[in-house]
């Protein structure tokens, strides 16, 4: 190869395009002092070009984004360092010392859904916060920073347990280990709290899997359909049964307790885990229908039969001040929820973007109270209050005010971001956010069933999706209370519960004069429809419907199939 | 003394300065795509993995006993 071939070569994996001639003369003052301000502030959004950043379809960057000095050295040393440095010290804290590193590393050997996944987790951040500046980019980055703690703790556990990683040893703490489904909520779990210890099995395996690393979970579906399941059924479900398939689940507990999640489809689920895991399992399903009183009776029977199935398998006594003590920390971090919903409504002032809010909110209200939850929004709660006092725009280029509705795609999640930098979309809130929302009463206990209940009943894909269309339709309530113009609807092409109401929301988005854009997707499986794809739907809505020039006309039209 | 003090801060300054090359130009990104992914990739495809189906449907018991 040439000394200028390889020059080329390595310019395009390291240096981004050379500035567009004819628009500032080269070394006249007026360059240099855009050269300078662009340097010390960052370049304006409509010259940043973000789409030249990127090499090939790889979604790797010749270089990250510049974002001027104090946002930059921000996202290196309070971003990249600090969570780099801090994955250490969590896989530490977490698997109790040196030997959290060891156990991490047989991890990481032993399955696929953490070595191929976890570890390109920075890129995660970097596709959710592109050409976020600000404290949005710093609350954003706190969110995700709260996610990858909490992941680590999860798997931390599970892998100091785990029989497969220890010679099929049956450790003490596998003993007080509960596994259940990743839509069985933590919250059904706080009266026994402080002496087991309840972890989703399917939500590091499997669900924030595809949102950081979208390529491992193609396995898992693929290996479901290998046996002869049908490949029509939500992919969500194909890919829980998948791990079983390949025998790629930790073996961390001795009992499971499943459910219905929020469909049919994932009734295989739970039956093929029944025959997999060999092991006491209890299934609790949650009831679609949920409005009925005779379905709430039905719904706290079954959450009073987990416990006693629990009280019964582990020898211990549901405690009753135990729970209350969890649900009011939990109420905590609701009460948080409604004052950052309440600056997202109503002011341009709220510093969390689209995939975060989206992200975060999902994860810990499935996961239920643990400590680094509380940690991050005190850390959120003072830059929204500082946000909101010195009324800084986090978003200034918003055009259109949006909100997405039904599930989105895991895979593309951080969609909303390119949509903003692009489009000047800024998603102001989504269906997943606002699910779960409900106080959890404990000052009797028939008050805290009812309300455990109906926490269970709004689980995500179930308060809105397939809870009946007077929820499905609270869609027109939540744009007037945000503040919305504009809709996301997502598409899941595989969710006959969705799919059935398609055309209801065609009907209604005509007569309300809405406008509403499809993107149609299959939650983990990129490969139905691509994120170019996804981009290539809006792009044709923003051009054609709304007359709208892009912000950033480098983002239009990119490859990114083989990225993460 | 002093230079010990300012040869730690050389070094790391240099560290310092290092980690931001790597930050800035995504290296650790390109290591772990083109190198890291593959090679854990090759190593999970050639696994060997208990055959899950093969569990008989009728061994269901209490493993707590």
């Amino acid at each position: 190869m040439k000394m200028g071939e390889i020059r080329d070569k390595v310019r395009g994996k390291f240096a981004g395009k050379p500035a567009k001639e004819g628009t500032v003369k080269i070394g006249s003052k007026r360059s240099l002092k855009k050269v300078a301000s662009d340097f010390w502030y960052g370049k304006p959004h409509e010259e940043r070009r973000l789409g030249d950043l990127y090499i090939g379809d790889t979604g790797l960057y010749k270089h990250r984004e510049w974002r001027g000095v104090v946002d930059t050295m921000y996202y290196f040393n309070m971003i990249w360092l600090y969570n780099y440095a801090h994955m250490v010290t969590d896989i530490m804290k977490y698997g109790g010392g040196p030997k959290g590193v060891i156990n991490f590393a047989k991890g990481t050997w032993r399955y696929r859904w953490m070595g191929q996944t976890y570890l390109t987790v920075m890129h995660w951040f970097d596709r959710g916060l592109e050409g976020m500046r600000g404290p949005i980019l710093r609350g954003s980055a706190w969110h995700y920073r709260g996610m990858v703690s909490e992941t680590i703790r999860q798997f931390q556990e599970m892998f100091a347990c785990d029989k497969k990683l220890h010679g099929g040893i049956e450790s003490e703490q596998w003993k007080h280990n509960i596994a259940h489904n990743e839509t069985v909520s933590g919250s059904i779990f706080y009266g026994f709290h402080d002496v087991l210890e309840d972890i989703p099995l399917e939500m590091i395996p499997y669900f924030v899997t595809c949102h950081v690393n979208n390529h491992t979970v193609l396995h898992y579906i693929d290996a479901a359909q290998s046996i002869g399941l049908p490949s029509d059924p939500c992919p969500m479900c194909q890919a829980e049964y998948g791990i079983f398939v390949l025998d790629d689940y930790p073996d961390f507990a001795p009992t499971m307790i499943t459910s219905n999640e929020a469909c049919d489809g994932s009734v295989a689920t739970s039956v093929l885990q029944d025959w997999f895991l060999n092991r006491p399992l209890f299934a609790m399903p949650q009831p679609m229908r949920y409005d009925d009183p005779l379905v709430q009776k039905h719904c706290q029977k079954e959450i009073e039969e987990c416990w006693k199935f629990i009280e019964k398998q582990y020898g211990v006594k549901f405690d009753w001040d135990m729970y209350c003590k969890y649900a009011e920390e939990q109420n905590k971090l609701t009460a948080f929820e409604h004052e950052k919903w309440d600056v997202a409504a109503n002011t341009p002032y709220y510093p969390i973007n689209g995939v975060a809010q989206a992200l975060y909110r999902i994860y810990y209200s499935q996961d239920g109270n643990r400590p680094i939850w509380h940690e991050i929004d005190e850390y959120v709660r003072k830059i929204m209050n500082k946000t909101v006092r010195n009324q800084i725009v986090t978003l200034p280029k918003t055009r259109h005010r949006v909100i997405a509705w039904s599930c989105a795609p895991l895979y593309y999640s951080n969609w909303c971001t390119w949509a903003y930098n692009c489009w000047g979309l800024n998603c102001v809130i989504n269906m997943d956010s606002l699910m779960f929302d409900q106080f959890l009463r404990t000052d009797t206990y028939e008050h805290a069933l009812e309300d455990l209940s109906w926490y269970n009943e709004k689980a995500p894909m179930r308060a809105m999706a397939v809870g009946g269309h007077e929820h499905i339709l609270s869609l027109w309530d939540y744009m007037e209370k945000f503040n919305c113009d504009m809709v996301v609807m997502y598409d899941q092409l595989q969710c006959k519960g969705m799919q059935g109401i398609h055309g209801v929301f065609e009907d209604e988005f005509r007569k309300r004069d809405i406008h509403a854009i499809w993107v149609p997707h299959a939650l983990p499986d990129k490969r139905t429809v691509s994120r170019k794809e996804i981009r290539k739907i809006i792009n044709d809505y923003m051009i054609t419907v709304m007359r709208e020039e892009p912000l950033d006309p480098t983002l239009l039209d990119f490859e990114d199939d083989s990225s993460w | 003394m002093k230079n010990i003090i300012l040869k730690l801060i050389g070094i790391l300054g240099l560290i310092y300065a290092g980690l931001f090359v790597i930050f800035f130009f995504d290296l650790d990104g390109k290591f772990l795509y083109y190198v890291f992914e593959p090679f854990m990739v090759k190593h999970y495809d050639k696994m060997e993995r208990k055959d899950n189906t093969a569990t008989p449907y009728d061994m269901k018991e209490d493993v707590m006993k």
